[in-house]
């Protein structure tokens, strides 16, 4: 079911059962003291009258005329009857007499209205006040509770005692020694009217507290999940595709704030690199345009006529041309791409940096030659772990621009010395330089300063030189000076 | 006609060069954005074909320069073909756009086409009286039967009949059929005019005296 697996739905159903528990246990145990509190005044009077009633019980005196005439056959007016029958057995009948100063305590007006009765050993009916149920406790014993534990605590008088409770009448049962039974019993509606109101009081502030509990941390969880669907929602929009969403962060200082920071700028950092990979591709697919456009364009006009041996030749080697500019081209891209996907494992050989600059400044000597430009070298014999084939792509891929980009007569200085603890290699020139506007974005692939393709170069030398030095940890950075020259600096870990 | 080629990869300016001078158009080369630019400015072409990106002056630039003076058709060359390039071309003043690598056939009707709408033709075939000149064939003929002319005799007549009713002056024919590269001797426009007068009829060009040519 969808409801259990909201977070929300789960927290709110967990605290609210554990809310429901402890408040129940709670006003479960206030009732329960309260009716025990009550119930025991109770006992405690029933008790009272337990000792009055057996107080008043005697053994007959010989029967011989009291001048207060015949208390055991005339029990005060209008209160209680007598249905002993003495002389019926053999044992003489204990007699029953009620004291005029403790008929008060069973006075029927009293809102407990508390009675007797009392069997006697045989189980005849020895005596009862008026007011006392008619029917035997023992026939409604269906409706009781269970035997109440309260032990007597009037020790000495019964062997034996029992407490009742019936629907609205409390009653204690105890047995003389002498094998009389006496009940006493009351009314304990108002015990229980009071007890009902409690426990309708308690039900009402255990509800309102739930509801508060309940609604409280409603607004709560709602409110710490609130970034959770704005999170979420974005998350939704971006992988939708639109890269230029972010989570709205309202409470930069709570948990989720800060994860909705962090995947906010996880979202910024994936637009550019999405950006970065959406221009990389159409440049890519830019500069194959041009060279494909020369292999279709060419042979199209070479066939349009019968032509000359040398013209066809013509066509043919700009053909070649296009196709040897696209193979370095791909080869270049797809050195990038391996770059890129940190594939490109790089050899971690000591090797001396001084010897391979100086074989490249070799290998391109006749390039400068060729352009009239000197190049001066001042290498420091210096070992360092890397890659040395690609350190060499990096240094020749350096001078070249540093020839190409050089005035007639300009010179080209190639420098290698340690500075601080780390191999720094400069190859400056003193070319027309590089505008402030443009060497921001050297590095960038694709990118040229003249945007022209007289130089023959791709775009993409510096790109791959800053991946290989940063693949050895190292940096590369460039400053220029318009109309006096470039400097490159290659900072390698020695 | 006359048609100025902008293109920074030698090869391929060479080849759409070499075609469009077969094809019978007088055409001039620019390597870079600043030449470019200066010819643009400086000849009445019939037709610009310009790359994008050009090394010292960008393809953008040249058209927003030349928009302020001129209005000669112009193609667009380049290798981006985004929609927003190509809204941004012909928003900026471009009559038509081709993407890199193109067809050469594709690039000779778009020529056509952008030259067409400048004069205000919408067909290919232009009728004066009983001669019919078709410019997507680029032939002619009299009374349904084809006459054979050569590629600069066509180019005279179709730019004559562009410019219908319209006084042409020798100047003006010298800079749309003759590029910088050719010699512009006086006499070789009368020797053309004189070739088709003879294969179309003497009173199909007509000659105003210290001003120019004419087809009525």
């Amino acid at each position: 079911m969808k409801i259990f697996n909201s977070i929300k739905w789960r927290l709110q159903i967990w605290y609210g059962l554990i809310l429901v528990v402890v408040l129940a246990g709670f006003g479960f145990t206030a009732y329960q003291l309260e009716r025990n509190l009550q119930f025991r005044q109770i006992d405690d009077e029933l008790h009272r009258r337990f000792g009055v009633l057996a107080n008043a019980l005697h053994r007959p005196p010989p029967r011989e005329p009291d001048e207060n005439g015949q208390p055991f056959d005339r029990p005060p007016p209008g209160q209680f009857s007598e249905d002993g029958l003495p002389g019926q057995n053999p044992r003489p009948q204990l007699e029953f007499h009620l004291p005029e100063q403790d008929a008060h305590f069973f006075d029927a007006s009293d809102i407990h209205s508390f009675y007797f009765i009392i069997d006697s050993r045989e189980g005849k009916e020895l005596a009862r006040s008026t007011n006392a149920p008619p029917i035997s406790a023992e026939i409604t014993d269906e409706h009781g509770d269970s035997v109440n534990s309260i032990a007597p605590r009037m020790s000495g008088l019964p062997q034996s005692s029992k407490i009742s409770t019936y629907k609205s009448r409390r009653e204690t049962l105890e047995i003389l020694p002498s094998g009389e039974m006496i009940r006493v019993g009351c009314s304990i509606a108002p015990e229980l009217n009071d007890l009902r109101s409690i426990a309708l009081f308690l039900t009402i502030v255990g509800g309102l507290i739930l509801l508060i509990g309940l609604v409280g941390g409603w607004w709560i969880v709602s409110r710490s999940l609130r970034p959770v669907v704005e999170i979420s929602a974005a998350a939704v929009k971006i992988s939708a595709g639109d890269l230029s969403q972010r989570i709205n962060v309202s409470e930069a200082e709570s948990e989720l704030g800060k994860l909705a920071a962090v995947l906010n700028s996880t979202f910024a950092r994936l637009e550019s690199a999405f950006a970065q990979q959406k221009q990389f591709a159409s440049d890519a697919a830019h500069e194959l345009r041009t060279p494909v456009a020369v292999i279709l364009t060419q042979p199209q006009t070479a066939l349009s006529r019968e032509r000359e041996a040398a013209d066809y030749r013509q066509t043919v080697e700009a053909c070649q041309r296009a196709a040897q500019r696209m193979r370095k081209l791909i080869g270049a891209l797809l050195e990038l791409a391996r770059l890129d996907a940190g594939q490109e494992q790089m050899k971690r050989l000591d090797f001396d940096l001084s010897n391979t600059a100086r074989d490249c400044v070799e290998l391109i000597r006749p390039l400068a030659d060729e352009r009239g430009v000197k190049i001066i070298s001042e290498l420091t014999p210096l070992e360092i772990p890397g890659d040395s084939e690609r350190l060499a792509q990096v240094v020749t891929n350096l001078l070249t621009n540093a020839i190409q980009y050089n005035l007639p007569d300009g010179e080209v200085r190639v420098k290698l010395e340690p500075q601080d603890g780390m191999a720094v290699l400069t190859v400056s020139d003193t070319g027309a330089g590089i505008s402030a506007e443009d060497l921001p974005r050297v590095f960038e692939r694709f990118y040229r300063a003249d945007k022209s393709r007289s130089t023959g170069g791709n775009g993409l030398g510096l790109a791959i030189s800053k991946a290989v030095v940063e693949a050895h940890g190292g940096t590369i950075e460039v400053s220029s000076e318009e109309n006096v020259g470039t400097t490159f600096i290659v900072r390698l870990p020695i | 006609m006359r048609i100025l080629i902008v293109e920074d990869e030698p090869d391929l300016l060479r080849s759409i060069a070499q075609a469009l001078r077969e094809e019978g158009y007088a055409v001039d080369t620019a390597p870079d954005g600043e030449d470019g630019f200066y010819k643009a400015e400086n000849y009445d072409y019939d037709a610009i074909v310009l790359d994008v990106m050009l090394p010292k002056m960008d393809g953008w630039e040249i058209l927003k320069r030349l928009r302020k003076i001129k209005k000669t058709p112009v193609l667009m060359l380049t290798a981006r073909d985004q929609t927003r390039d190509r809204v941004k071309g012909l928003d900026s003043g471009a009559d038509d756009y081709l993407v890199k690598p193109f067809d050469l056939d594709e690039l000779f009707a778009r020529l056509r086409a952008i030259i067409r709408r400048s004069a205000n033709k919408t067909t290919n075939i232009i009728e004066i009286g009983e001669i019919k000149i078709n410019t997507a064939l680029r032939n002619v003929s009299l009374e349904e039967k084809p006459v054979e002319l050569t590629a600069r005799e066509y180019a005279l007549v179709e730019f004559l009949a562009l410019h219908r009713g319209e006084v042409v002056t020798r100047t003006q024919l010298y800079e749309h059929l003759f590029d910088e590269n050719e010699s512009s001797l006086s006499n070789l426009l009368d020797v053309h005019v004189s070739n088709v007068r003879k294969k179309l009829g003497a009173e199909f060009i007509a000659t105003r005296r210290g001003h120019g040519y004419c087809i009525e």
